[in-house]
């Protein structure tokens, strides 16, 4: 009687839309909270792309000049797009790691064991890493604005980069949870990280696809890195433009929806297996 | 007056002993590193990675840089490749300091603390494993390097120079990470190896050289002592007719680097391990 009334709960509770995102919210507030608790493991994936900003900034400051190169005040106008894409990517990386780290130490057992709306699990994991995405985006812009990186579309311009990068995170950071969810390791989401470092260093993120040339070019071309970057790059560069703000808003878009799809079928794969 | 003699004849045979105890530990932890290396083939494997995939990727992105005025070399991979060849052998040495973590945590290193073994060939054996895996390592670049278009501008000796730069980082990356790791004895000494590492080989003429660097980077740059191992490793690479072209000039800096930063590194890695016994 008592385990027929829990079942009986169970699926109220998991059908009423209104617990789902009162669920969600509270998984939601756990993974933020666990981000900024542990300064340790997210500061690295601010410093590294700050530092290579700055880096990039005085050691690519005269290339400007070379043929093929886009229009831009300094360098690091340029290289902005790629500083927030590189700290987003790899801060995706990190929440990822959490929802694998979930699996393993048995808190993703416990939830399904609770009453807790699936999807919830995946997207209140999620949402910490898409507020972390675009609060690094903000820091990022409001760093080196001061030393040059302007961002030609204005306020209007921020606000729209802020989003693009809170959708890159979604983007990345759903792809990840795929991994996490498939393997269950934090050490196999670990492992995906030098393949994103290898697609970030054969993109357009650090020098314009215009001076590459041959196969360089033409993988540039193909990987979705650069188009991520260039998006965020034509708010920066171009101005407020319909067509700058559709690319940097519409890219991530499109390529969080693919991935949602894909690990919200990884998550129903996992969840046959209990 | 016997007894002295006799006394004396001891100690030089215990020394001659410890000597020979010396080198025969170091060659069993030779073999030991580089057996491992054999059976576990995924560990060496971003060693190997790292080099080629940081030639292949910096040359092409960074190709447009050959177009600068004063540029030293109109080829990017024959830039890029030393920078490669640097980057995996500074972590091929640091790599050291990981394995060392591990068999501290593991006790495998405590059991050769109690074994009558000379400390000095607890850090010689692997720094030598570390040079035949460094040589290995720059073979195989240097062959990729020439499949990509590298040329060299002074022939063997710009293998030479580019191998003694890489050998040099590699006993630098290696006296630094076996000390970080006696100090730390856990992982959090791998993050500064690889931090520190990172930061010091990129702030020097890593990408660019410092005609090309503007502000903060072409002072840190023309400080930083890694700036003159490029140099050596670079001068067969570069063009005839630039400044950093071979020549004693150009040689002497780098080797003067890697000895003085070798001996300071190594010191730094036996006094933390002499820690370590106290």
């Amino acid at each position: 009687m008592t385990s027929t009334t829990a079942v009986l709960s169970q699926t109220q509770v998991t059908r009423s839309p209104a617990t789902a995102v009162r669920q969600t919210v509270a998984l939601a507030k756990r993974s933020t909270l666990e981000l900024f608790r542990q300064p340790a493991i997210v500061l690295p994936s601010m410093i590294f792309p700050l530092f290579f900003a700055f880096l990039g900034n005085s050691s690519f400051g005269r290339t400007t000049s070379l043929p093929g190169f886009p229009k831009v005040s300094s360098y690091l106008q340029f290289q902005l797009a790629g500083t927030i894409t590189q700290g987003v990517l790899f801060g995706s990386v990190t929440g990822a790691a959490a929802l694998a780290t979930d699996i393993e130490n048995g808190f993703f057992d416990r939830l399904l064991a609770a009453p807790t709306s699936r999807t919830g699990i995946l997207f209140g994991r999620l949402a910490g890493s898409v507020l972390f995405g675009a609060l690094e985006t903000a820091v990022f812009i409001f760093a080196l604005l001061p030393f040059g990186a302007d961002v030609s579309a204005g306020i209007r311009g921020i606000m729209a980069m802020i989003v693009s990068g809170a959708l890159i995170s979604l983007a990345v950071g759903a792809l990840m949870s795929s991994v996490a969810l498939k393997t269950g390791s934090s050490e196999a989401v670990q492992g995906t990280f030098p393949l994103l470092f290898i697609l970030l260093f054969f993109s357009s993120a650090f020098f314009p696809r215009e001076t590459m040339t041959g196969v360089y070019k033409t993988i540039a071309g193909l990987n979705p890195i650069s188009h991520l970057v260039e998006g965020l790059r034509a708010l920066s560069l171009e101005g407020f433009t319909a067509s700058a703000t559709a690319r940097a808003i519409l890219v991530p878009l499109a390529i969080a929806i693919v991935a949602l799809f894909i690990a919200n079928r990884q998550l129903r794969s996992r969840l046959k297996s209990h | 007056m016997n007894t002295a003699t006799h006394t004396s004849t001891h100690t030089m045979i215990s020394e001659k002993d410890l000597h020979t105890t010396t080198m025969r530990s170091a060659g069993e932890l030779i073999k030991r590193s580089l057996i491992n290396t054999r059976r576990l083939p995924s560990a060496f494997f971003p060693t190997l990675a790292m080099p080629i995939f940081n030639m292949v990727s910096f040359s092409g992105t960074f190709f447009a840089l050959t177009k600068l005025p004063n540029f030293p070399t109109d080829r990017s991979v024959n830039w890029f490749m030393p920078l490669g060849l640097a980057m995996g052998s500074a972590f091929s040495g640091v790599g050291l300091g990981f394995s060392l973590i591990r068999d501290l945590e593991n006790g495998f290193y405590d059991r050769l603390r109690m074994s009558p073994t000379s400390r000095v060939s607890l850090i010689v054996g692997p720094v030598l494993a570390t040079w035949i895996r460094v040589t290995l390592v720059s073979v195989v670049v240097f062959i990729a390097g020439f499949l990509l278009g590298a040329r060299p501008t002074a022939g063997l000796l710009s293998y030479v120079c580019s191998l003694a730069a890489a050998l040099g980082i590699s006993t630098i990356g290696a006296g630094w990470g076996l000390g970080l790791g006696y100090r730390f004895q856990d992982m959090r000494g791998a993050a500064i190896m690889q931090l520190s590492i990172f930061l010091t080989m990129f702030m020097s003429t890593a990408q660019v050289p410092l005609n090309v660097m503007t502000g903060w980077l072409h002072t840190v740059a023309r400080l930083n002592p890694i700036t003159n191992i490029f140099r050596l490793s670079r001068s067969g690479w570069v063009n005839q007719t630039d400044p950093g072209y071979m020549s004693w000039s150009n040689a002497y800096g780098g080797l003067l680097a890697i000895g003085v930063l070798s001996v300071l590194s190594l010191i730094f890695a036996l006094q933390s391990l002499k820690n370590i016994d106290n």
